[in-house]
């Protein structure tokens, strides 16, 4: 009795010390890469950061069950979800580092809609953008209909980020592979094009998107708390694009964690076996890219709120494939992956204005260097485990 | 006792000097340390912003702009009668809306930040003016000509120096009616920098007697121009207009050949870049039609210095054709600064009063909207795979001569 007693409180006390150190490590991450002006601190800071993943990953192998592990793992939620918490709060009156927050959330909460659907049910969709954008462009439209709460128009821009995926189900359930990949990026220009030459929705040039406004507060403006302290209207979208990433960051825990996660990896690593044990293999790739779709769609409607205009070349095939980037480079079906793969993909390139035209050169020879280290992504997905703690 | 005494006694003194010196050393470290900055530091630093594509297909004119403000910064921090010493930021904005939004905010966002030169694309000025309204960051754009930008809002901090397409067109308009055509077909891309150049140029060319046979959109990233373009050799025009930009119009021009159209190539201030030039062989771009707000560069004494300037200061790239107009826009701003002290509200008011300033690309006036009347139109040629202002050219003196009309 007295030994577990004595374990469980050794147990809390690493816990505990895993949270603060993590919550700290991810606070002063975050906060260097959101306002570090100099690309060879950038440099420094990403083969830190390459440096530590191994590290961790060194020791969560030798060492699976050894209590700090144990406590690190389970205490890491709670410790990224305080550090961006602090972040927000740090920066609550820094406009620019509060947009870039938002956009990251953002970016965070479409790659784990696209992660449903590559990491899980292996359902290929190189037309992410295209459902970022019908968000957002449902956004441009319902918000000009001035009694629609906008949570709602949030949500419908999911709704019809789903439905109009629907019309791509049959080509996508009897193509597989390369075959698949291909029907998305034709779905991709396709919409593109359609919102080229459409003038109802602004054609080529775009359209206004109003601002969010929530239970009365309107986030176009600064919110001036007390004399002393302004918050900028960007504090608004931080919260809720928070809200959103956490709430589909939770609910991927929740699908893997269940018996619709392991239904799905059996659909993505053997069609034929599955479908033998009963599994019906279309059910679950609808189910997996509609959902997907929402998640991306409600993303979407939040961003065209957030900048405000919206235009086409925002979601053309190259920006598609710069979502499919984000969970390949963090690594494919690990939902921390995803994470790590946004904050790169959207942080690191506006960190390296300062070299203006080298940019996108330093920032290529980065991502390949990374690649080089980590060839399956910085953070892959790690076997199931089914038995111990921490375990499915 | 004693021998202690006395190594303690040497050891105190041989403390004193350590200490001693060491406070000399921080004393001598301290002084220099405010000594220097109080030297380099001696002129109040202004921040400006330069907001540009400097990565992409365009890069080539972001970049010449940037380095012709780059210069007017350099010549006032080199003027010992300068008030304040200039720090030019740049950022790029790759020409996409939702990069240029982030990059307008960052650096309106920033209170150091006292001026920008903001966007070549029209399609990232227009969503992104919003925003320096919004942080009250006066700007002065240099290059994108959609009218909106300035005419579109009631905005007191958007200025621009260099002309719309509205002047632009109605001056290329009389012009290729004088040359003696009758029939037009236009392409133009359907951002609104594309349809705006063609409204324009269409309602000039029908005021001035043109006749347009045919109109066609196309996407700003299309490859393949053969339906447009074999249409258009059947409905055989004099001219084909084409707004839209340098990289787009080489695809065309390359393309116009080969499906037989032999009409003579115009275009706007879009393909008036060296970038155009390079991507053509010299027979191809022979000859083709561009037109720019203001006076030819080194036709006035503000411009000549300039170009001679920018030359000896040895950047690597070309001031490509919004050069001057950035470099104006910077001067500009720069006076009025040493005017009116490095203050956003106050530089804003004295930008919109700003009235008969002389500058590279001629004298400067704002209108009520911030935009300048520029009166003066060039045309320019392509000869012998150069730009050629018009008057200079061997087309004006009668040594070569256009494409025949049908």
């Amino acid at each position: 009795m007295s030994v577990t007693t004595r374990n469980g409180m050794r147990d809390r006390m690493f816990a505990a010390f895993a949270l603060v150190a993590t919550t700290l490590l991810c606070f002063a991450f975050g906060r260097a890469l959101l306002t570090v002006n100099d690309e060879r601190i950038v440099v420094a800071l990403l083969v830190t950061l390459a440096a530590g993943i191994v590290l961790a990953e060194r020791r969560v192998t030798r060492a699976p069950d050894s209590a700090l592990v144990r406590g690190a793992v389970s205490t890491a939620p709670a410790a990224v979800l305080l550090a961006i918490v602090a972040l927000i709060l740090v920066f609550h009156a820094n406009h620019f580092a509060l947009l870039l927050i938002c956009t990251l959330l953002i970016y965070v909460t479409v790659a784990l809609g696209l992660h449903l659907q590559f990491g899980y049910a292996g359902v290929l969709n190189f037309a992410g953008a295209a459902f970022f954008g019908i968000g957002c462009y449902t956004a441009a439209v319902l918000t000009q209909l001035a009694w629609l709460p906008h949570p709602v128009v949030m949500v419908l821009g999911g709704v019809f980020a789903a439905l109009i995926g629907l019309a791509l189900l049959p080509p996508v359930l009897r193509t597989r592979g390369h075959y698949a990949s291909v029907v998305t990026i034709a779905f991709g220009v396709l919409f593109t094009t359609f919102l080229e030459i459409n003038e109802t929705f602004g054609g080529a040039q775009g359209m206004h998107v109003a601002g969010l406004s929530l239970f009365g507060f309107d986030m176009t403006r600064n919110i001036r708390l007390s004399p002393g302290v302004t918050l900028s209207f960007y504090f608004g979208y931080a919260v809720v694009a928070l809200l959103l990433a956490v709430g589909a960051f939770a609910l991927v825990t929740r699908i893997e964690r269940s018996w619709i996660g392991l239904t799905l990896d059996a659909v993505r690593l053997d069609e034929t076996r599955s479908a033998c044990f009963g599994i019906d293999l279309a059910r679950w790739k609808i189910f997996a890219f509609c959902l997907g779709n929402f998640i991306i769609g409600v993303a979407g409607a939040l961003f065209g709120m957030l900048m405000s205009f919206i235009a086409p070349p925002n979601f053309s095939f190259s920006a598609s494939l710069m979502l499919v980037a984000i969970i390949i480079l963090g690594g494919i079906g690990n939902r921390w992956g995803v994470l790590l793969g946004a904050t790169l993909i959207v942080l690191v390139p506006e960190r390296l204005q300062t070299i203006q035209e080298y940019r996108v050169l330093l920032f290529a020879a980065l991502i390949v260097g990374l690649l080089l280290i980590r060839p399956n992504g910085l953070a892959p997905r790690r076997m199931r485990r089914y038995f111990g703690e921490g375990s499915a | 006792m004693g021998g202690h005494h006395g190594n303690n006694d040497k050891n105190g003194e041989r403390n004193m000097l350590k200490i001693s010196g060491i406070w000399l050393g921080a004393v001598g470290v301290l002084g220099l340390a405010l000594a220097a900055p109080s030297e380099g530091w001696a002129k109040d630093q202004v921040r400006l912003a330069y907001i540009g594509p400097l990565t992409g297909p365009l890069s080539s004119v972001g970049i010449g702009a940037r380095n012709s403000i780059e210069l007017a910064v350099r010549q006032r921090n080199a003027d010992p009668d300068a008030t304040y010493e200039y720090v030019l930021e740049a950022f790029d904005d790759e020409c996409k809306a939702d990069v240029g939004l982030r990059v307008a905010t960052r650096a309106a966002a920033d209170d150091g930040i006292v001026v920008g030169f903001p966007h070549y694309c029209s399609a990232v000025a227009i969503g992104a003016v919003g925003t320096y309204n919004r942080f009250e960051l006066p700007v002065v754009l240099w290059g994108a000509v959609l009218p909106d930008i300035t005419y579109g809002n009631d905005y007191k901090e958007i200025h621009r120096v260099n002309g719309t397409m509205i002047n632009q067109n109605e001056h290329a308009a009389n012009f290729v009616v004088d040359q003696g055509y009758q029939t037009w077909a236009i392409i133009h891309d359907t951002t609104d920098y594309g349809r705006a150049h063609n409204e324009y140029f269409s309602r000039f060319l029908t005021e001035a007697g043109g006749e347009i046979v045919g109109t066609f959109g196309v996407t700003a990233d299309q490859q393949d121009f053969s339906s447009e373009l074999a249409q258009i050799a059947s409905l055989r025009p004099d001219v084909l207009y084409f707004g839209g930009q340098a990289q787009l119009g080489v695809r065309i021009r390359a393309q116009m050949e080969r499906l037989g159209v032999t009409a003579q190539f115009q275009g706007t201030s879009g393909i008036l870049s060296d970038a155009y030039l390079e991507g053509l062989p010299p027979a191809l771009s022979e000859g083709t039609l561009a037109f720019l707000e203001g006076a030819p560069v080194d036709q006035l004494p503000g411009g000549a210095a300039f170009v001679a300037a920018y030359q000896e200061a040895g950047f690597g790239e070309p001031f490509e054709a919004y050069g001057p107009f950035a470099y104006s826009a910077a001067s500009l701003a720069i006076d009025l600064i040493e005017e009116v002290g490095p203050d956003r509200i106050a530089l804003r008011d004295a930008l919109n009063g700003v009235s008969g300033y002389d500058s590279a690309i001629g004298e400067i006036t704002f209108d009520e909207s911030g935009q300048n009347t520029v009166a003066v139109i060039s045309t320019y040629v392509v000869q012998d795979g150069q730009w050629t202002v018009w008057e200079d050219s061997d087309y004006a003196s009668g040594l070569r001569s256009l494409r025949q009309p049908n």
